[in-house]
């Protein structure tokens, strides 16, 4: 009997993840629907998915790659160029922007195989300032103006043709994406590469020990991570119809850290809930621009020296102090 | 005489360069900490020195003291805030929290300050010599001067006295330091505000040479990162002498080849350079 209830209670968590995923489709309505809150939630989907990539690096590598802006941009660059120059449709340019977006994530991971902590981190900043530089100097790529006049997203299918016209129509290619973004760092926690990353992290002489091949591990986690970033690229290219060189400014940087650090690192739905609360605070409670960056660093700072466990630790601790 | 006029560039270049990277050096070197604030302090140097010389009056050579005591005062704040972290020496948590701390820094300044680019006015800045076909300004002599006199007194004071001894036995082992009755926390302390002094002082002598924007942080420090890599993490004397490189580099890449692009050159050149010799640059 015990144990019926113990497998029943256990499959139930392990369904949890997929039904939370499955509600959250459902948010926008749920919230009242309207321009602004599908904005807003496309901007979160978004924008979580670009932290999901650094979230693969951060929580289960244990650095702090600073050059995810890379594939950010590198994204919504190839859906940009590609859309306007050879009117490619949206699978063709999501297609070009993981090509992309793995293709610099492999230079840059090769480059950086070796390097730990903060010349990991150094190189990769550095990196993300001069890709910056270059792309804000070559007319080729729009120069400092950008691209503008991006097309509307248009994804042709055997069950009919979808045109992302407005931010409500843009949701459910939104939502899809953050959903396999969730479903794949799932998956990738469960996976063999996951389970070595982490012990590469936590115990890297164990790690090698076992045979494990850390400097693969790390260039794979590395390549794979720049996955989700480059695919919110490219949505992000096709919600503002503009791309600049404004993609690679630290905000997305610092935003990335602030929404995987913000709940606690290794959650989940950590990066989602951190985004929305960061964009949410950001879109109604706004104290201008920049106000809002002294409240996004303060929220940083704060959390890794009073509670680095982050906001799931904190309620997670609640609970166990009410249940003794 | 381009050559030599480039020269001299690159050298006046790679002493700002260098004296940018000396606190950063030392902190690295000696306290294996990193401070990704690095850049905002910079700018908040140039700007508290900019403040006071158009709020207050005062001339530019008392705004230098000023703006190197605020700094300094505030690198004390962030070490005293951190102080639970950096005795952990855990570092994946000290660049974020001090890339936060730079964050906030910036939205700070931007409303402080404003979002306009201002001239740090030197009197120096003014004053040119024109000599043989080739020209620098007093500035420029004073920049020079300054680095090579504080890298001179760094290196002593780190290879030559007791504190520096000290100092050196902190990076060894931090909790064998203590029992050798080191106070640690202290010693980061000082070594954090001396960071912040010295980029506060680097930022006064540079900055007259180009305007300054608020938001200029994030991108100044890149050649202080590309320094501190290649000068050998940590290392005084490899500071001073990337810096110089770095400079020449930039004088003359610049000139002959593209402006716009002599970082990205200089970066590719620090990537080859780290896939080639990864460990050879790292002292440990």
């Amino acid at each position: 009997m015990k144990d019926r209830r113990e497998r029943s209670f256990r499959a139930a968590r392990a369904a949890l993840p997929f039904a939370t995923l499955a509600l959250l489709f459902f948010v926008p309505e749920i919230a009242g629907g309207g321009s602004i809150v599908y904005s807003t939630c496309v901007t979160i989907a978004i924008f979580a998915v670009m932290a999901y990539g650094a979230d693969a690096i951060l929580s289960y590598l244990g650095e702090v790659s600073l050059g995810h802006t890379i594939f950010w941009a590198g994204g919504g660059y190839a859906a940009a160029l590609l859309s306007t120059r050879l009117a490619w449709d949206g699978w063709l340019t999501a297609l070009a922007a993981v090509v992309v977006g793995v293709s610099l994530a492999a230079i840059l991971g090769l480059a950086t195989l070796r390097t730990r902590e903060f010349v990991f981190s150094l190189v990769t900043y550095a990196a993300a300032i001069v890709a910056f530089e270059i792309v804000f100097n070559w007319q080729f790529l729009g120069g400092s103006d950008g691209v503008v006049g991006i097309p509307l997203l248009t994804l042709t299918s055997p069950v009919g043709d979808f045109t992302g016209g407005s931010n409500e129509e843009l949701w459910p290619v939104a939502y899809a994406l953050l959903a396999l973004s969730i479903l794949f760092i799932h998956r990738f926690r469960r996976s063999r590469l996951g389970q070595e990353a982490l012990m590469a992290q936590m115990n890297p002489d164990l790690a090698m020990g076992l045979g494990v091949n850390i400097q693969k591990v790390r260039l794979m986690v590395f390549v794979l991570s720049a996955v989700p970033t480059a695919l919110a690229g490219w949505l992000y290219a096709f919600q503002r119809a503009y791309v600049g060189p404004d993609m690679f400014e630290a905000y997305f940087l610092v935003f990335m850290l602030t929404a995987i650090i913000l709940p606690g690192r290794r959650v989940l739905f950590g990066p989602v809930l951190g985004t929305a609360i960061v964009i949410v605070q950001q879109t109604f409670f706004s104290i201008g621009g920049d106000g809002d960056k002294i409240i996004l660093g303060t929220l940083l700072v704060l959390v890794l020296i009073v509670w680095p466990s982050g906001l799931i630790g904190a309620f997670r601790f609640a609970l166990r102090r009410l249940h003794r | 005489m381009i050559l030599v006029q480039q020269f001299i560039n690159g050298l006046v270049l790679g002493s700002g360069y260098a004296l940018i990277a000396l606190g950063w050096t030392v902190l690295l070197g000696a306290a294996r900490l990193v401070n990704f604030a690095h850049g905002q302090l910079y700018m908040l140097g140039a700007f508290v020195a900019w403040f006071v010389m158009e709020q207050a009056g005062v001339p530019y050579f008392v705004s230098i003291p000023v703006s190197v005591l605020a700094v300094a005062l505030l690198g004390a704040f962030m070490q005293a805030s951190m102080t639970r972290l950096v005795m952990e020496q855990n570092l994946t948590s000290l660049m974020i929290v001090t890339l936060g701390f730079g964050y906030m820094l910036t939205g700070g300044a931007a409303i402080l300050f404003g979002g306009a680019p201002q001239t740090l006015d030197s009197p120096l800045q003014g004053m040119a010599v024109r000599t043989g076909g080739v020209w620098f300004t007093l500035q420029d002599v004073l920049i020079l001067a300054c680095a090579l006199v504080l890298f001179a007194a760094v290196w002593l004071v780190l290879n030559r006295t007791r504190i520096g001894a000290m100092v050196r036995a902190i990076a060894e082992d931090p909790k064998l330091a203590q029992l050798f009755g080191i106070n640690a926390p202290l010693v980061y302390l000082g070594i954090f505000v001396f960071e912040a002094a010295t980029v506060a002082l680097a930022a006064t002598l540079v900055a007259p040479r180009t305007p300054i924007l608020t938001s200029m942080g994030f991108e100044e420090v890149i050649l202080t990162f590309m320094i501190v890599v290649l000068g050998g993490i940590g290392s005084v004397g490899g500071s001073l002498a990337a810096g110089f490189g770095l400079g020449m580099f930039t004088a003359f890449f610049g000139t002959f080849v593209s402006p716009a692009y002599t970082t990205a050159a200089a970066f590719g050149f620090v990537l080859v350079l780290l896939s080639v010799r990864p460990k050879g640059l790292a002292r440990r």
